[in-house]
């Protein structure tokens, strides 16, 4: 039996006092690659910053047997790549080096080692001869390869990607998401991935988070989640 | 040159001129990034409004200055956006307020109004070698810290999610550098003005980016921009007996929008 890295019981997410998730119970266990899908604005962004520690749960807990981050596994978070902000003149590796930032501590500046971790990441996801490179000119998919280095410069439990594929074209969304795949069986990374695309869930998750039109998950095995019959009820109109 | 640099007067405002740029060029960098370019402008009223009710109250102006400068600063990163309004909403109505006050309290103030604007606007020609050690000390020990937390201001403006997954204390380092802009900001509107300091802190960072491609490289080219504007400006000001502050300005300017045009001239190449 896998290693559970995080357990959620009866959790409730939302904003203020609006819970958009509630009574979520699952499971992440290492070297999972579980996709999370569900419709618009039903809360898929939303759970996965309160897994991350940036919302606070409404109510229930988010349990974990690592001991390496006081209790909470180690997170290795790869946003939206809209969400970044070009003006800041930074390379490729400048970027990956901020994986190596919470490692440090307070007032220690970046060394030799991490350096070296962050260029042995942008190799590991193809992106070492664009080291050098301007951030902002870089393509979509060459983007998100980089923060996918810069997640894993953090050397984390569990890889979350919010919408990696997010505006990319078939080939690009393709190479992203082969790169996971690769990730997971060759390094038994463990990805939890949030997307709207059923093709991309279909293709690649193990294991499947379906967030319900009113505010459920029901998690379980890709074959059971894709049943036609449980999407139509996650995604039934209100 | 040596003939200007051997009178100690104007050995003074060189020093004055070059000390703000080596402690405010650097911020700039990071004020355009964060995109607080006019919270500098804002505060620097507020400020001003606080002096001039001490005035009228008849208290030591500059603690007052400071507190109500980092205060500004803090509540401007901390208040400033809200579901019904823009951010810079806020900036502009502390601005408009800030002004009015200033010259409300001013109007009543039992001094006279130039030597109360001197202690608002602070004049690079009247900075006492006293408060140039000072400047040095507060500019040095605020050097120190944008070295040594260079990686946490430099995610928590960029990626303060991530930073915040990074377990990274990210709302206390934002606390942090307003706070210790808020410092960087009273000083300087002490010993040389608001409008010099308002520029220092935009257009060496400014003409930086549109110059490099360099995080890291920005920090010293506006930083050497800074001091640059500074040497011409007292210079030149001397040379054809302009107004020493505006002339830094005027420079600041120029090379501004300088690097700017350059900049796009390099992109279209």
């Amino acid at each position: 039996m896998a290693t559970e890295l995080l357990h959620a019981r009866g959790l409730s997410v939302g904003y203020g006092r609006h819970a958009v998730l509630h009574g979520v119970d699952f499971a992440i266990e290492q070297g999972d690659f579980l996709g999370v899908m569900g419709p618009n604005g039903a809360g898929k962004t939303t759970l996965l910053k309160t897994l991350l520690g940036l919302l606070a749960p409404l109510a229930g807990t988010i349990e974990s047997s690592s001991a390496k981050n006081g209790g909470k596994p180690l997170f290795g978070y790869v946003p939206q790549r809209e969400s970044l902000d070009l003006h800041f003149p930074l390379t490729a590796l400048e970027v990956a080096l901020m994986g190596r930032f919470g490692r440090l501590g307070p007032w220690r500046r970046p060394g030799k080692e991490d350096l070296r971790i962050a260029r042995a990441c942008l190799s590991q996801t193809g992106m070492d001869a664009h080291a050098h490179r301007a951030y902002r000119k870089l393509s979509g998919g060459q983007k998100q390869r980089v923060l996918i280095a810069r997640a894993l410069a953090s050397e984390p439990e569990i890889l979350l990607l919010d919408e990696p594929t997010n505006g990319m074209d078939v080939h690009s969304e393709r190479a992203i998401m082969e790169l996971l795949a690769e990730l997971q069986s060759k390094k038994s990374a463990t990805i939890v991935f949030v997307t709207h695309l059923k093709a991309t869930i279909e293709e690649y998750a193990h294991r499947v988070a379906l967030i319900t039109y009113d505010g459920k998950l029901l998690a379980g095995e890709k074959k059971k989640m894709l049943d036609p019959k449980v999407l139509s009820q996650a995604y039934k109109p209100k | 040159m040596m003939e200007l640099l051997s009178m100690p007067f104007i050995r003074n405002i060189f020093l004055a001129g070059i000390l703000v740029a080596l402690g405010l060029a650097p911020w700039s960098v990071y004020v355009v990034l964060r995109r607080i370019v006019f919270s500098g402008a804002a505060v620097a009223e507020i400020a001003s409004a606080a002096v001039a009710l001490a005035v009228l109250f008849q208290l030591a102006p500059f603690p007052i200055a400071l507190t109500m400068t980092v205060a500004s600063f803090i509540g401007l990163s901390r208040l400033s956006g809200s579901a019904r309004l823009p951010p810079e909403t806020m900036v502009g109505m502390l601005y408009a307020g800030g002004s009015a006050a200033s010259v409300l309290l001013i109007a009543k103030a039992p001094r006279g109004e130039a030597d109360i604007l001197n202690i608002l606007f602070g004049n690079i020609l009247t900075v006492p070698a006293s408060m140039l050690w000072g400047l040095a000390a507060v500019f040095a020990v605020l050097s120190l810290l944008q070295f040594f937390a260079a990686k946490e201001f430099l995610i928590s403006a960029y990626d303060p999610d991530m930073g915040k997954a990074l377990g990274i204390r990210v709302d206390a380092w934002n606390m942090v550098f307003y706070a210790a802009l808020g410092v960087a900001v009273a000083v300087s509107i002490r010993a040389v003005g608001a409008l010099m300091t308002f520029t220092m802190l935009v257009a060496p960072g400014a003409a930086a980016l549109c110059l490099t491609e360099r995080l890291g490289r920005a920090f010293v080219v506006a930083t050497a921009l800074g001091v640059l504007s500074a040497i011409a400006g007292v210079f030149l000001s001397y040379q054809y007996d302009l107004p020493t502050g505006s002339t830094i300005v005027a420079v600041l300017s120029a090379l501004f929008f300088a690097s700017f045009v350059a900049g796009r001239l390099r992109a279209a190449a």
